[in-house]
């Protein structure tokens, strides 16, 4: 058994878990954050992706035991005190989700790719995007949804 | 009609994003029961063989391991006949014969992926463990996965009852009248054509809980679907278990686009195993699973020809099909016939049609509904014929259509098949669309790309597809309306995307002329399981649940009114309703609508049978293809579409967004591929199966061209399947142009790099 | 995933001993290839020892007309580090090209040239540079760090710790994305060196190679033109059903040409 001590979303955790649990395994599992979701085997989908210590990883290629002492944001740590966080606002108003199962990875993406690049254009989106699927939007609106938000945490921070 | 239902603007964002954007939405795989145990299916890794033995004995000993579960298990229980709705008339009297399938195989399998047996652990890990520990003995037979290869003599024979790997053969259509006008045809335009077998790979992976309730045996399944009721009916013919015992919980779903509404033979298996446990089991698919199991769309072989006269007026078409459904029938295998014979014509005026189909079975995984469900298949067929008898004529692509379309005061028209299309204006909609494309620019565009050494093509489409009719008896919908005014409206349709929150919230609020926040959709709630009506699917909901939300408002209001009447002190007669209140117009004194259910909730429930509507469109695609690599981007897209009266402009733009993107990512690049010797899955995982990614469409520039749908109170007509049928032939098209001017004729999707290189290296012009 | 024992190394020292002792155990970097092998039961391991967090394998320096890169740097580090994009630029670029930006935050260098995909983009830069991988034990010239498909010249427990790049004249490369994959369908890695003009073939063939006659004719003219009708023999290439031998010898030549395009400023 691995003893991870993890941080997710603000909030301490200490779990003895199988040496071989993914972490979307365990943040699913264990702490219940379903928000997080597993769409493929090979890491091509991004459904799963989330933070760790400050940069979007797919949660499905990494063991718990290696998030071991890391600080974590899910799709579930972006909305702070019920106010939803600007991405998550641009992609319900730019109609950038239909199903929603891809959409907290593609928001955690987005998120990290705004991280790196506040202002991206249409082809640094396309390739910010690269490692997440949708099969509803055909991404038109996922692009629109990410431009808002770009602009919204600017506007943030002037 | 009331036109109040679309009089306001849209709302910003949908109701369901909330849960969605925020991680809270529930899912699948979020469901989890006490007690629950974890299923691991064994499948096969054969294409074809009989099953000599199954030994399931090392796995049961394996720790946590509670049942393994395997075809004997099925064939006891009887679960073994799915139900087909291949019901379509064969030729000359032929029956559709339907293989047997049980839930789990038991004498042989058919294809890789085919469910063997099934073990039932504490852990989903146990079981998976354990599954390696079943010891499966096959002999292995030879295996055909090409349609057209399992029909020819001598190919290896899936099934005792389906001699020739024939399941049905079927025509429509005259087929002397053909003959005789492709006699005194001026010119006849041949084409054959394949549209590819694809994945439809929602982004969720199937997920389900079968649960068994002893006192009343009966069954509670947590599964991800489109719809209850026909999940329902197949899973009850499947199993024998009557309908009233089988109970369902659906959450959130992610995706379906057809391929979520049948019975799967994991559904039976899961219930064999929770009634032997006795405890609720839990599977979870993996993407390899889906890929290699959840059913495959399109697939069709299609020879055709399209006959003209000196003019360039069609006189008559053949087309013959040899339609793929895998290794065994699905429930929705109807769909590849009866879709693709309603628009069989298209939208043009052609007198003399004749069409044949062959059925055959192959050794793979079984073909059902996706996204259009024949409509693009025939849409595609139709418009690769008509662009290539332009090119064949030296003809303007956009000319050829006009001349050919079913004049606007032709409708309703009848078509050869005998379906009745409702209305249109075709010759509005093209040059709506040709402003819109600026199909007159294009030679310019065409110089600007040839100077940066690439090839430009531009592709046009015009095509009709039937929607809303769907195979319920009728569409009921239930309203409820509490004492504080707050309406919750009951459907058994259900969103896989859709935003049926938003778009049937809208309606009935519309209607009440409520704020959409006191209107809430409940869809297949087990308390109102009973409730008639189709499943989400066929671009059917709004027609039909959709229509029937407005039937039931205005009931609502009608039901009110007596109650209403009498504490105005007027007659019923004298009372009016707006707003949420009822009021006369002598007194100021209003009743409010939530008034009339003080003492206890009011329910009407409301229902409607809507006929078929036929949206149509006009999608005019550009691309760029790089000759050294072959790969082709698409630069530009325009589509103008007739779905009638919108409901939710951005609604209904998404469901265009995502059609127009699964058509064209099916022309340049997906495909299912199996080997050819050994059956073998090759694109088993999203590292070979090609799926679309960010910047494949940069944009659509779109424009509604309605004309209102009399089928429906609200004028609307489906979109759920517009876009793919659009853009396969529009992408399509637009390649081959870009291909013409090297001398390169028809050439089949996916038009991968590999592919459009290839042609054009042979047309010796493969200099990058 | 098969059972496993998850094992953190604490140095790099701790780790080539865990893995001389354990012979079925596996070194864990960024885990990007490795951990969808274990999920899909591609191997069974006894142990994974993890040895992404080792301060010994970070770090990127320019000195001596070198660009050394630990083992352990991330493909997001490399791509964007100042170091690396004025040392060698074209190397930051294939680094920003592998995967995608979840992949890059996580895979490693070191990971990714111990795995030696046929079709992973770092090989080419490696053997293009005629660089030397340094291991706990040795230093491997690139030339003899590859053998092929997944195979390398590392041993039991020999641990890659670092990388070192000769700085080039200049360098450039090109791939053509695998469209389901985004591995390279063929990714071309065109170097004037010290030693001479290298030309550096991913994706193309069962692992990575040089091209020979590429590299002789650039070397008389550094130039598009010179490779027109050079011969490429595509009977050693990859042929699946993306692409078979011919369009892989063909994407071969275009991305090579692309590749000197870009040293030549034109596209």
């Amino acid at each position: 058994m691995a003893k991870v001590t993890i941080k997710v979303n603000g909030k301490n955790y200490a779990k003895a878990v199988e040496d071989r649990m993914l972490l979307v395994d365990f943040l699913r599992d264990e702490l219940k954050l379903t928000g997080t979701h597993v769409g493929c085997d090979t890491s091509q989908c991004g459904c799963c992706t989330v933070h760790i210590d400050g940069r979007a990883v797919k949660s499905c290629s990494v063991l718990a035991a290696q998030a071991n002492g890391a600080s974590i944001v899910t799709i579930e740590g972006m909305a702070k005190k019920g106010k939803l966080h600007p991405i998550q606002r641009a992609f319900s108003e730019c109609h950038g989700l239909q199903c929603g199962f891809c959409t907290p990875g593609m928001i955690m993406a987005t998120a990290g790719l705004l991280k790196d690049n506040p202002n991206p254009t249409d082809e640094e989106i396309y390739k910010g995007l690269e490692g997440n699927l949708c099969r509803c939007t055909g991404y038109i609106n996922i692009v629109k949804a990410v431009k808002m938000s770009a602009k919204l945490l600017r506007g943030k921070k002037h | 009609m009331s036109a109040k239902a679309h009089d306001h603007h849209d709302p910003v964002g949908r109701v369901e994003d909330a849960r969605l954007v925020t991680g809270a939405g529930t899912f699948a795989a979020d469901w989890n029961l006490p007690g629950q145990l974890h299923g691991y299916f064994v499948r096969s890794d054969r294409a074809h063989a009989e099953i000599v033995s199954v030994n399931v004995e090392r796995a049961l000993k394996h720790p946590g391991v509670k049942a393994v579960i395997t075809g004997a298990d099925a064939v006891r229980a009887g679960y073994v006949k799915p139900m087909h709705t291949l019901n379509f008339p064969g030729k000359g009297g032929m029956q559709t014969r339907a293989p047997e399938r049980p839930v789990l195989a038991h004498t042989g399998v058919h294809f890789v992926g085919e469910a063997v047996a099934l073990v039932v652990a504490e852990s989903a890990e146990a079981a998976q463990d354990a599954s390696e520990l079943v010891e499966v003995t096959y002999r292995e037979l030879p295996a055909v996965v090409s349609p057209e290869e399992a029909l020819a003599p001598g190919a290896p024979q899936l099934h005792e009852n389906v001699p020739g790997n024939l399941a049905l053969e079927a025509e429509v259509g005259d087929a002397a009248a053909v003959e005789a006008a492709f006699a005194r045809a001026a010119h006849v335009t041949r084409l054959k054509v394949e549209v590819s077998r694809v994945a439809p790979n929602p982004m969720e992976p199937r997920a389900y809980i079968a649960a068994y309730d002893a006192r009343a045996d009966s069954y509670t399944l947590h599964v991800c679907c489109q719809g209850i009721t026909t999940l329902r009916r197949h899973l009850s013919v499947y199993t024998g278990v009557p309908e009233e015992k089988l109970h369902f919980e659906v959450g959130d779903v992610g995706g379906g686009f057809g391929q979520r509404t049948p019975a799967y033979p994991e559904h039976g298996a899961l219930m064999l195993a929770a009634r032997q446990t006795g405890r609720p089991v839990r599977w979870v698919s993996t993407r390899a699973e889906g890929i290699a199991c959840d059913t495959h769309g399109r697939a069709n072989v299609i020879d055709g020809a399209l006959a003209l006269d000196r003019e360039g007026r069609f006189i008559a078409m053949r087309l013959d099909w040899v339609n793929d459904m895998g290794a065994y029938l699905s429930p929705a295998s109807m769909g590849h016939i009866r879709n693709t014979s309603t628009c069989m014509t298209g939208v043009y005026r052609i007198p003399a049609l004749y069409a044949t189909y062959r059925v055959a079975l192959t050794n793979t995984n079984p073909v059902s509904s996706y996204r259009g469900a024949g409509r693009p298949d025939i849409a595609y067929t139709v418009e690769r014929l008509v662009s290539q008898a332009a090119v064949d004529l030296k003809m303007d692509a956009a000319e050829l259509r006009r001349r050919n379309f079913i004049p606007p005061e032709a409708f309703p028209y009848k078509t050869p098949t005998g379906s009745t299309y409702e209305n249109a204006d075709l010759p509005g909609l093209l040059e709506k669309a040709l402003r819109v494309a600026d199909w007159k620019g294009y030679a310019k565009r065409r110089t600007q790309t040839e100077r940066a050494g690439k090839l430009r093509g531009i592709g046009i489409a015009t095509v009709i597809e039937n929607t809303g009719a769907g195979q319920a008896p009728k569409d009921e919908v239930e309203l409820e309306l509490d004492a504080g005014g707050a309406v919750t409206v009951y459907t058994v349709s259900k969103s896989q995307g859709h935003g049926h929150e938003t778009t049937l919230a809208m309606i009935v609020a519309g209607a009440l002329e409520l704020p959409l926040e006191r209107v809430r959709v409940r869809q297949c709630a087990p308390e109102k399981e009973r409730l008639v009506g189709g499943h989400t699917g066929g671009s059917r909901t709004t027609v039909g649940a959709g229509s029937v939300c407005h039937l039931a408002a205005k009931k609502l209001i009608e039901h009110g009114r007596p109650a209403a009447a009498l504490e105005l002190g007027v007659e019923p007669s004298q009372v009016e309703y707006a707003k949420g209140a009822y009021r006369t117009k002598e007194s100021k004194r209003a009743v409010k609508l939530g008034d009339i259910a003080r003492a206890k909730p009011v329910s009407v429930i409301a229902e409607g049978k809507f006929g078929s509507t036929f949206p149509n469109g006009c999608h005019i695609a550009e691309v760029e293809i790089d000759p050294g690599t072959g790969a082709a981007e698409i630069a530009s897209y325009c589509a103008v579409d007739d779905i009638g009266t919108v409901i939710n402009h951005a609604v209904v733009e998404g469901q265009l967004h995502g059609g127009v993107a699964q058509g064209a990512g099916q022309i340049l690049g997906e495909k299912v591929v199996y080997d050819r010797g050994s059956g073998q899955l090759l694109t088993g995982s999203f590292m070979d199966y090609y799926m679309p990614r960010a910047g494949l469409l940069p944009a659509i520039r779109g424009a509604e061209h309605p004309t209102p749908s009399a089928v429906s109170p609200l004028g609307v007509k489906g979109v759920g399947e517009s876009g793919c049928t659009g853009s396969l032939p529009a992408v399509a098209n637009a390649v081959m142009d870009a291909l013409a001017p090297l001398g390169i004729g028809h050439l089949d999707m996916p038009l991968t790099p590999a592919r459009v290189w290839h042609a054009i290296h042979a047309a010796g012009k493969g200099n990058s | 995933m098969y059972a496993l024992n998850y094992v953190k190394a604490k140095s790099l020292k701790d780790a080539s001993a865990f893995v001389a002792k354990n012979p079925e155990a596996k070194l864990l970097a960024g885990g990007m290839t490795l951990i969808p092998t274990l999920k899909q039961r591609l191997a069974r391991p006894t142990h994974v020892v993890d040895i992404a967090a080792l301060p010994e394998l970070r770090g990127i320096a320019a000195k001596g007309g070198k660009l050394v890169i630990g083992a352990g740097t991330t493909h997001h580090a490399v791509a964007t580090s100042p170091a690396v994009r004025k040392a060698i630029p074209a190397l930051a670029g294939l680094a920003a090209e592998i995967g995608d930006p979840q992949v890059r935050n996580r895979g490693t260098i070191g990971g990714s040239l111990a795995n030696n995909d046929p079709a992973a983009d770092y090989p080419a830069a490696v053997l293009g540079l005629a660089a030397t991988v340094v291991t706990t034990q040795r230093s491997i010239a690139a030339d003899d760090f590859f053998q092929g498909l997944f195979a390398t010249a590392l041993e039991g427990s020999e641990v890659i710790v670092r990388v070192e790049f000769p700085l080039p004249k200049r360098a450039a490369y090109s791939k053509f994305h695998h469209p389901a994959s985004g591995y390279a369908m063929a990714g071309v890695f065109i170097a004037q060196t010290a030693g001479g003009v290298r030309v550096a073939v991913t994706g193309a063939g069962p692992g990575v190679f040089r091209w020979t006659a590429a590299e002789a004719a650039l070397a008389k003219s550094f130039k598009p033109a010179a490779l027109e009708g050079l011969p490429l023999d595509a009977s050693g290439l990859n042929n699946d059903i993306h692409a078979d031998r011919e369009y892989r010898a063909n994407l071969v030549r275009v991305m090579a040409k692309r590749a000197l395009a870009k040293l030549s400023g034109k596209k």
